[in-house]
């Protein structure tokens, strides 16, 4: 039977999932009572956000030109944070979909996507879609993708998801057009792992496409990166209901389980291959994407913040649960002075931290604090080492610091024509470096920027959005780390340093940064009875001060016979509220005060 | 003589309009002459409530204090009835205070020809204000000239006792303003004066619109001084200042309200009213309708019985109030008896280093400086 094997990639929102769910009922894999929106995105927060977070794998058969072909295909995410998900599904197919939204046109992640599936050698078939919709321009943007992608417009097809015109012939491209798997090139037994995920009851399930050979309930397998054994307990595929089977064939697509205990003990992108006849090479594999923001997460219940009970083991567990399920961030436990005890995580971009936590308050019952996201740094010293930190905290003595290198990121921004002189400001004063401009269409042009990761991280989408009115979109990739004049800066109260509040910055931007901190946690720190100095300072320089008065007057004026209760309950809260503070430097830090300037967004 | 509490606190809960910044219970449209009017029937209510209390009262009664709501919106003729009953079911003693709130638009004549006659031997007047723009801010309504009236008619009318009610640290006010109110004030001469800092309570439209920020609170350096220049201005005057808030002329203290600041007991009576019988505190319900239609005692909420240690920490947070402070031998057997003594002990003696605290012979109290932060300290002291 022939196979094509095939992933649907787009920008988001441009309508894979839905794509996908016209496939599955064009098929019938699905009959159109059991249809219901977006089949493929099954968590909660994939409905409710409607993104796909997650890619996934479905099989189905199309009858083209009388032959039976069975179609493997992989939905997946479109935003840029997910892009780890897109480049596993890549490696299994040799095809794609490139769908593109006929209102909105080529977007910085369907340029993106594009590219990945081009460097994996895929073929790729151009999709506009939602031709349905009034304000399509369809022609137009078939001219983009050809300007752009190099794709020839009439090579494009046309396609509704919603109302499924046009979905047919797409069909009978995807068989016409996508190449054959590639015949098999040894004898030994090799597949490729493009996912995992974890089931209470059977423990670890593993995606996999057979390159060569193949996979019997029953075989005694191996994987080539670890070494581990096991013996395949089931096989089966989805139709997208699965469907078990006793073999999966040369260039098929589908899952195992074999009593695999924990998702560490799968790496995705390794080759399974049998254990008593093993192959020699395996399979080009695939590289982790590595956490590029870090953000700290504490228990948000502060009932107790000097015990370690309660909300901190609540927020652990389901941390280790989440990651039972997802490997795609980091986590390690920490201690601040100010906010107790949490984990430092790191997140492959924004959205995914935003998901992440998300996933943990809903999914793990917890509630969340969670601080301003930083990037990592490599720290050159004097030494000749290298050392990567992901808090400011961890710097080493600055005399033995030779260098600060932060990562940096190649941008590229896809904005109206007229957005464009206001974009340029925005990336130069975000210490960008301007490469180069591309031509997408009369209207729309490419922007290409290099600059500091950590630029980014803060508001820059926001700021992109309302300088081209939600027009523009965005795209990045980590290019490496280059030094700059980063410096630390620490936020003294009352001449002492507070650790968990200071933070690397670049110098230019210091004193602007620190002011901000300083004039928030100005307002959160009650008056005491002595002056307070609150201070930015590099080194012992001071960049900036602001200075909290001293406790002038706080006396209740009426205590008469009604009033005592109320009164006293009043100071006793007082008291209290103060017992739960930090004392540094004989101040009294309200926890909010860390939170107001710790926290995101604001 | 009687082992029961020797003051009596009366609640009277109407008024004619609800200041901004008030949040006593009280009801206005029920005390107006109107179909809903309820004065009379809570009258009658009161002399139920109050002869059904008189047993666990003094005997004898040595002060009384009627408040509000503005106790002065009662017509003469109640207010005969009701002071009759009143000395009718609790003996006096022969030095008996009894205070009478007023709100200055609802004094006259007749009505303090009534109060005198009753036995009432001091007024306290709410003047708050003499700046109309400031009663505006705090939806008094009242014209200022109405205070100067008041205070004649009640002298001629016999009483020489008279406390005046004012308010510092209103939004809009500046130094100069509180200082012309000050000297409008004493020109009056009265016999006692309260001066608050303007407090914004829950629930009050004031501190509605404070949130709203359609106010803004003044500057707590300037309400600092503003407190520091009416202590220095009525020291000036010959005033003694015997509470945080309160002056008056020698001997003329009232009594009733050292009750409260010396920890000791005293009877409440109609709705709202609070009150503390042997370690015991508590609230008639405020609910008028309720009041009126249960009894002949009305129910009570809020009831409070603190553990030995709780009193003590009450007991420091309401002497210190009182500029005399706390005698050493007290204060010594108080530290001994709670169980934070020893946390007492160490508070106290780090105030005094700070300077909140001083011992002078033989008693402990707040200094100039400590007054005005008087609930970081008291606070500690708990
Ligand atoms: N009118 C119209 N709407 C469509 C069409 N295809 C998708 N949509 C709508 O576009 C929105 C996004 O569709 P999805 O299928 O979730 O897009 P996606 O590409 O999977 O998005 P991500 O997975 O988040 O990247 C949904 O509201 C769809 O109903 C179409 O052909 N016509
Ligand atoms: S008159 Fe007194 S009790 Fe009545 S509302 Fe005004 S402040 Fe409150
Ligand atoms: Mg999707």
């Amino acid at each position: 039977m022939p196979i094509r094997n095939f992933s649907i990639i787009a920008h988001i929102d441009h309508g894979k999932s839905t794509l996908a769910d016209r496939l599955l009922q064009l098929t019938r894999a699905v009959s159109d009572r059991e249809s219901r929106e977006q089949l493929l995105d099954t968590m909660d927060l994939e409905r409710e956000r409607g993104i796909t977070i997650k890619a996934s794998a479905v099989t189905v058969h199309h009858v083209y030109r009388g032959d039976d072909y069975q179609l493997n295909f992989i939905d997946t995410p479109g935003h840029v944070d997910f892009a780890y998900e897109v480049s596993r599904a890549l490696t299994a197919c040799e095809g794609a979909l490139l769908v593109v939204d006929a209102t909105q046109g080529v977007e910085a992640q369907t340029v993106a996507n594009a590219y990945l599936a081009v460097e994996n050698n895929l073929e790729l078939i151009p999709v506009i879609n939602k031709i349905d919709l009034p304000s399509a321009r369809p022609e137009e943007v078939a001219g983009e993708i050809e300007q752009v992608l190099g794709l020839p417009a009439e090579e494009c097809m046309y396609c509704s998801a919603k109302t499924g015109q046009g979905v047919g012939e797409l069909l009978d491209e995807i068989c016409r057009k996508l190449p054959p798997p590639r015949p098999p090139q040894t004898d030994e037994t090799r597949a490729l792992i493009f996912d995992s995920r974890y089931d209470d009851y059977r423990g670890v399930i593993v995606y996999v496409r057979v390159f060569d050979g193949s996979l019997a309930v029953g075989d005694r397998i191996r994987m080539m990166g670890t070494g581990r054994q096991y013996t395949i307990s089931e096989l089966g595929r989805y139709t997208p209901a699965p469907e078990r089977l006793q073999k999966l064939g040369q260039a098929e697509v589908g899952y195992f389980v074999a009593s695999i205990r924990a998702l560490p003990d799968v790496r995705v992108g390794d080759t399974v291959t049998g254990a008593s006849n093993p192959a020699h090479e395996p399979l080009p594999g695939y590289r982790e994407p590595k956490q590029i923001v870090f953000s700290d997460f504490y228990p948000a219940s502060t009932s107790d913040v000097t015990g370690k009970r309660g909300g901190y083991d609540s927020l652990r567990n389901a941390i280790e649960k989440l990651r039972l399920n997802d490997a795609s961030f980091s986590f390690d436990p920490i201690h601040s002075d100010a906010l107790g005890f949490g984990f430092r995580c790191g997140f492959l971009g924004l959205l995914h931290m935003e998901i992440i936590q998300q996933r943990l308050e809903r999914e793990g019952g917890v509630q969340i604090v969670q601080t301003a996201p930083t990037v990592s740094y490599e720290i050159q010293l004097t030494d000749g080492t290298v050392r990567e930190i992901h808090n400011p905290a961890d710097l080493p003595d600055p005399a033995l610091i030779q260098a600060i290198r932060e990562p940096l990121v190649m941008l590229e921004l896809i904005c109206p024509t007229e957005a464009i002189g206001d974009l340029m400001k925005l990336c130069d004063g975000r210490r960008g470096v301007y490469k180069t401009q591309k031509f997408i269409s009369a209207s729309r042009r490419i922007l290409e920027y290099e600059l500091p990761l950590a630029e980014i991280i803060y508001d820059f989408h926001d700021k992109l959005k309302s300088i081209t009115r939600g027009y523009g979109t965005m795209d990045y990739e980590i290019r490496g780390f280059r030094p700059d004049r980063l410096v630390k800066v620490d936020i003294l109260v009352n001449g002492v340093p507070v650790e968990a509040l200071s933070l690397i910055c670049h110098r230019d931007n210091a004193v602007k940064r620190s002011r901000t901190i300083i004039k928030k946690l100005k307002q959160q720190i009650d008056r005491h009875q002595f002056e307070i100095p609150l201070q930015a300072a590099i080194g012992s320089k001071i960049i900036c001060r602001e200075t909290i008065k001293a406790l002038r007057k706080n006396v209740t004026a009426k205590c008469y016979g009604g009033d005592v209760t109320r009164k006293r309950k009043l100071l006793e809260k007082q008291k209290a509220g103060k017992k739960r503070m930090k004392m540094v430097g004989s101040v009294n830090i309200p926890q909010e005060a860390f939170m107001a300037v710790l926290e995101m967004g604001k | 003589m009687g082992r029961g509490p020797r003051g009596v606190y009366v609640h009277v809960p109407f008024c004619l309009h609800k200041c901004h910044y008030c949040d006593f219970y009280s009801i206005a449209g029920d005390g107006d002459g109107g179909r809903r009017d309820r004065r009379g029937v809570f009258v009658q209510r009161l002399i139920e409530e109050i002869r059904a209390s008189s047993a666990f009262l003094g005997p004898p009664i040595e002060t009384t204090f009627f408040g509000g709501g503005t106790p002065t919106l009662l017509p003469s003729g109640l207010w005969k009835i009701l002071l009759a009953a009143l000395s009718d079911h609790q003996p006096r003693a022969a030095d008996h205070e009894l205070t009478v709130e007023a709100n200055p638009e609802t004094v006259d004549e007749p009505l303090m020809e009534a109060l005198v006659a009753g036995g009432v031997n001091r007024l306290s007047i709410g003047a708050q204000s003499f700046d109309p723009r400031h009663l505006k801010t705090l939806e008094r309504r009242h014209d200022p000239a109405r205070v100067v009236r008041s205070v004649q008619i009640a002298r001629r009318g016999g009483i020489a006792n008279i406390n005046i009610d004012l308010i510092f640290g209103i939004p809009g006010q500046t130094l100069e303003q509180w200082l012309e109110d000050l000297q409008e004030v004493l020109a009056l001469e009265p016999t006692h004066l309260s001066c608050y800092a303007l407090s914004y309570e829950s629930n009050t439209p004031l501190t509605a619109k404070l949130r709203a920020g359609r106010i803004k609170r003044i500057d707590q350096d300037l309400e600092a001084r503003m407190y520091e220049v009416v202590i220095d201005r009525l020291a000036a005057a010959g005033f003694e200042h015997y509470e945080i808030s309160s002056w008056a002329r020698p001997g003329r203290r009232c009594r009733h309200n050292l009750r409260y600041w010396r920890n000791d007991q005293w009877w409440p009576l109609g709705p709202a009213a609070a009150g503390h019988v042997a370690g015991v505190r508590w609230k008639n319900v405020p609910h008028l309708g309720r009041y009126l239609r249960e009894g002949p005692l009305p129910a009570i909420t809020d009831v409070e019985r603190l553990d030995e240690d709780g009193r003590i920490g009450e007991e420091l947070m309401l002497r210190l109030r009182l500029i005399e402070g706390i005698e050493c031998g007290l204060l010594q057997r108080l530290l001994a008896a709670g169980v934070r003594g020893r946390e007492r002990g160490v508070a106290i003696m780090r105030h005094t280093d700070a300077g909140n605290l001083e011992r002078s012979s033989d008693r402990l109290r707040l200094t100039r400086r400590g007054l005005l932060v008087a609930d970081s300290v008291l606070a500690d002291l708990l």
